[in-house]
């Protein structure tokens, strides 16, 4: 299992794709992550929040305390137009980096 | 991010720490509800604080809040190690406090410019010429360099001259003419007289130089004339000191020299006059000068003739004048105006003018004591230099010491940069608060210097007060020393290894062979000793001078000046009033002798002629110069000056028309090779109108200088020719203390009449150390520094052994149970010591050669490497070395090595 520090360049892509679907908490983006790569990928708190509040103030995200489905107050991160534009451009080099990536290792 | 997010997070960052804290609690308390064991998710959580940390954004203003954090952080450091802080910042007030006195005096001596409006466009005029312009001037009054027989150079031209210059337009916005400053008598209504400097300046003076009136006016061209009534503009100490700042001052008369004289202006405060160092009071016309001056009242070959030259010259340049064409434009017209019609004369021995820089005014300071000041900066930065890396010494075995400290911090996540910054934050506090205990100490250290000076010189002083340049120095200073001393642990800092400094016996790792500590002992011991010879140097130097054979007997001579011309005396009224005195002082109990003799010896003044020796041809050279002296009857006996030939001057000499000269040795070997001097004729100048003739010879004996070879001397009656306006000098030999002496003295000048002022009373050997002022400043400063320069090195050296022996405990104990006696544990620091120390003197060799070359002008009789010197700095550093050794070496031998190996 890959640690979460071979994720940091990924974690900000895998961020903003699983808030696309909607605004989210921290804990249940990490948990959606966890299970969407069927526990491949693990989220490392330490990554996660810093994560979360460098792209805010980068105005990727806007963050807002809000009551969660379980009742307590949470903060929950919501996608903005530059993050979205940000999610576009990055999905299209990743996709082109593993192309690139998966090329190298069927043909070599 | 924007600045301005950062900003208001910063000032919401409490609230911003609750936020995060909330939601990180929230991401825990979740993971509990979903099964997650809370222990494990703690732990896979990790350090909260430090999430924290990171979650929080890095912001200018939480750098700031983070470097008050480690200010306070240092502070408490600093506190902690009270002592090593005490040794730093006591070294460093020593070494920029050292440092700033003395560039304050090389500051206030040789580089500050005048108080007038822009001074960098004045220019000072001199002339320049081969030889002595023998046609055009018999009597030149100010300042002449170079060789007479080569080219030499004069600072003043005849009055007339400078009159007829200053009409014309010329390349020079203002040409200001002006005289030395002479001492006058002055007396404020009918106060006593008392003496003031008072110079005769053209009429353009103020405001030529940009220098306001704080009232009255100034002097106009009509003032400027010969028989005008006498006007003077007093300066502002002086209308402050004698007038208690009255407004109603104008119109109010002094009299100087016994002449009333009517006041029209006050200069403007802070203004001393165009000389650095020397403060004048009143101003007059030039043209007062025939008025005003004793001398040039009554001999009429002074003052307004075109054969005396007293004027000095500055000019302001005008702006965008190419200052060279202007230069020779003047000079042309000078050499137009100093050959009057009837006058042959050689083009090639016409004086022409030349231009140098004049922001200074006249330059007070000779080329020795500017040397000396010089000389001293040096020394004092070789002492900052040797208490930086004493600074640097102490802060590195700190850092060495706190190495695990900082190791830790690493290892809980501490940025590298930021335990960097830590060392730098203290080392500039210290730096801070070693300049600011330096600043005081420079104050304390240039008063007292400064005050030595003024004592000796008898004059208004320099301006010493802290001005920005000096404030700029010190702090420029102080940060180059925290910059020095702040790199070099933090250096050994990036280089600590996490691991290795985290392990049990961490003493073991502790700073490698301490590289850098050692060679910087060996720097300080290789400078000690280079400041340690100078010292020496300077001392066998000044030594040399005191104890040279001066061809009398110094001890218990004493001289006592009056002027009885400031009490309006005629010449007749003066021999009288001589004689009065003279045998009223000769009566005082305990008073041997007493003699009148014109110029005191070895006070600095001489006058200087040419011979014409019948037979031998007239020269205008080196060889023909004699040196001339009038005194009374009994003065060889008074002094002390054996006779050789003929008899010495009898009271019957005295008279105006006697011929007898007394000469000393020299001039009979000089001019009466293998012949009989006594009875010999000759005279002086190139046509004599007199004959002197020798009665007696006498053995030589310093006139004016100690260091220079000295010119023959010929002793002329006094009562034949006395200077009008000059003090009188009494020589006198006795057997009573001079403070004594003095308190009688001034009691029987009151008697005679209390109109005199007595002028001053000094001792011989006051003379001698005042004529040897700037070396003794130099010797007695630069012995200050080798001590110094020594206890610095001390501390060093006994703090480094005395680190090794803590370090190496472990070891010794082991050495001491393996059978090692005391004696050789006492070897092993001894060894290192020697090494270090001997390391540092052949690096110090070289120092000292070249200190000696810088030096070679100021030694007296010295090499410039003199072996004695060299020898006694040698076992000087040695014994303190040794005795800097002996500490930690016997805490060595002391080791119990049976503690020492528990330890381990």
């Amino acid at each position: 299992m890959p640690k979460a520090d071979h994720l940091q360049g990924s974690l900000e892509i895998l961020i903003l794709k699983v808030l696309r679907r909607g605004p989210n908490n921290g804990y249940a983006i990490s948990t959606c992550i966890e299970q969407a790569s069927d526990e491949v990928l693990r989220v490392e708190e330490g990554s996660l929040y810093p994560a979360l509040h460098r792209m805010t103030e980068n105005g990727l995200l806007k963050a807002e305390w809000r009551i969660s489905e379980s009742g307590r107050r949470a903060r929950f991160y919501e996608l903005t137009g530059k993050g979205r534009k940000r999610l576009e451009e990055e999905e299209k080099r990743w996709r082109s980096v593993t192309a690139a990536v998966a090329k190298v290792l069927r043909t070599v | 991010m924007s600045f301005w997010s950062r900003l208001a997070r910063t000032f919401y960052s409490r609230r911003h720490d609750e936020n995060i804290d909330e939601e990180l609690q929230y991401h825990l308390a979740m993971k509990e509800e979903d099964g997650y064991d809370p222990r494990a998710a703690r732990v896979r959580f990790g350090n909260p604080a430090k999430l924290k940390e990171d979650t929080r954004a890095q912001g200018v203003l939480t750098w700031l809040e983070s470097l008050i954090r480690d200010t306070r952080y240092g502070f408490r450091q600093l506190r902690k190690s009270a002592m090593l802080t005490l040794v730093v910042i006591f070294s460093l007030a020593l070494g920029i406090g050292a440092n700033s006195a003395i560039f304050s005096l090389v500051d206030a001596a040789l580089l500050k410019r005048l108080p007038v409006k822009d001074p960098q466009s004045l220019r000072s005029i001199e002339w320049s010429n081969r030889g002595w312009p023998d046609a055009l001037c018999n009597m030149l009054t100010g300042d002449t360099s170079g060789d007479p027989n080569a080219q030499m150079q004069g600072s003043s031209i005849a009055p007339r001259i400078y009159r007829e210059l200053a009409k014309q337009r010329s390349g020079f916005a203002a040409l200001i003419g002006f005289s030395d400053a002479d001492p006058a008598g002055v007396a404020v209504r009918h106060g006593a007289a008392e003496q003031y400097k008072l110079q005769y300046v053209s009429p353009n003076f103020f405001q030529g130089l940009g220098v306001r009136l704080r009232l009255g006016r100034t002097f106009s061209m009509n003032d400027d004339r010969v028989g005008q009534r006498p006007l003077v503009i007093i300066s502002d100490r002086f209308w402050r000191r004698s007038f208690v700042s009255r407004a109603d001052v104008l119109g109010q008369r002094l009299t100087v020299n016994n002449v009333p004289a009517e006041i029209i202006g006050v200069a403007s405060p802070g203004f001393f006059g165009v000389q650095i160092g020397d403060w004048v009071d009143l101003y007059a016309p030039l043209a007062a000068q025939a008025t005003l001056n004793p001398r040039v009242r009554l001999d009429p070959t002074l003052g307004e003739t075109d054969t005396h030259w007293w004027v000095r010259l500055l000019g302001r340049l005008r702006p965008e004048i190419n200052e060279n064409r202007a230069a020779q434009q003047l000079s042309a017209r000078f050499q137009h105006l100093v050959v009057h019609p009837g006058l042959h004369i050689e083009a090639s021995k016409i004086p022409k003018l030349i231009t140098s820089p004049g922001e200074r005014g006249i330059d007070p300071v000779g080329a020795d004591q500017s040397r000396a000041l010089w000389i001293l900066l040096l020394l004092v930065g070789l002492i900052l230099l040797i208490v930086c890396a004493n600074v640097a010494n102490l802060l590195l075995s700190r850092a060495v010491a706190r190495q695990r400290e900082s190791a830790v911090c690493l290892a809980l996540g501490a940025a590298r940069l930021r335990l960097l910054r830590q060392y730098l934050i203290e080392s500039l506090t210290l730096a801070v608060l070693g300049g600011a205990a330096g600043l005081l100490l420079s104050h304390v250290l240039a008063e007292a210097i400064h005050s030595l000076i003024r004592a000796d010189l008898n004059i208004g002083g320099f301006d010493l007060h802290v001005d920005s340049r000096i404030l700029i120095f010190t702090s420029f200073v102080s940060l180059v020393t925290a910059l020095l001393f702040g790199i070099a642990p933090a250096w050994q800092l990036a280089k600590s290894s996490v691991s290795d400094a985290l392990k049990a016996n961490s003493r073991a790792i502790l700073a490698g062979r301490l590289r850098l500590p050692r060679a910087l002992v060996v720097i300080q011991i290789g400078l000690s000793f280079t400041v340690l010879v100078a010292a020496g140097l300077l001392g066998r130097s000044l030594t040399n001078l005191e104890t040279m054979d001066i061809g009398f007997n110094r001890q218990n001579l004493v001289y006592a000046s009056v002027n009885p011309w400031s009490a309006g005396y005629n010449p007749e009224q003066v021999n009288q009033y001589v004689e009065r005195l003279r045998s009223r002082v000769a009566a005082i109990p305990g008073v041997l002798r007493a003699a009148v003799i014109e110029e005191r010896p070895l006070s600095g003044n001489a006058n200087l002629t040419v011979v014409n020796i019948p037979g031998r041809p007239y020269y205008q050279d080196d060889a023909s110069a004699v040196l001339v002296n009038h005194v009374s009857d009994g003065l060889f006996e008074t002094l002390g000056i054996p006779l050789l030939a003929g008899r010495t001057f009898r009271p019957g000499d005295m008279r105006a028309k006697s011929d007898a000269v007394i000469v000393d040795e020299l001039f009979a070997e000089r001019y009466y090779p293998r012949r009989n001097p006594i009875g010999q004729q000759f005279g002086t100048g190139p046509k004599p109108t007199e004959h002197y003739r020798i009665v007696g010879v006498v053995k030589n004996s310093r006139y004016n200088t100690l260091r220079e070879a000295t010119h023959p001397v010929m002793f002329r009656p006094s009562g034949t020719a006395s200077s009008p306006g000059t003090n009188v000098n009494f020589a006198i030999r006795a057997a009573i203390p001079s403070s004594q002496l003095a308190r009688a003295i001034r009691e029987v000048a009151a008697a005679v009449d209390p109109a005199v002022p007595v002028v001053a009373i000094k001792t011989q050997t006051a003379l001698i150390d005042h004529l040897l002022l700037s070396e003794r400043l130099l010797s007695m400063l630069s012995s200050a520094f080798g001590v110094l320069a020594l206890s610095l090195s001390a501390i060093g050296l006994v703090g480094l052994l005395a680190y090794t022996v803590a370090r190496r405990t472990n070891e010794i104990g082991v050495r001491m149970a393996l059978g090692a006696s005391r004696t050789q544990v006492v070897n092993l620091i001894l060894k290192d010591s020697v090494r270090m120390v001997a390391i540092g003197l052949a690096l110090g060799l070289p120092g000292a050669f070249f200190i000696g070359r810088l030096l070679r002008h100021t030694l007296f009789k010295l090499a410039t490497v003199d072996p004695l010197t060299v020898a006694i700095s040698l076992i000087v550093l040695a014994v303190v070395a040794g005795a800097a050794t002996w500490v930690p070496a016997s805490r060595a031998a002391r080791v119990d090595p049976m503690i020492a190996l528990r330890d381990e």
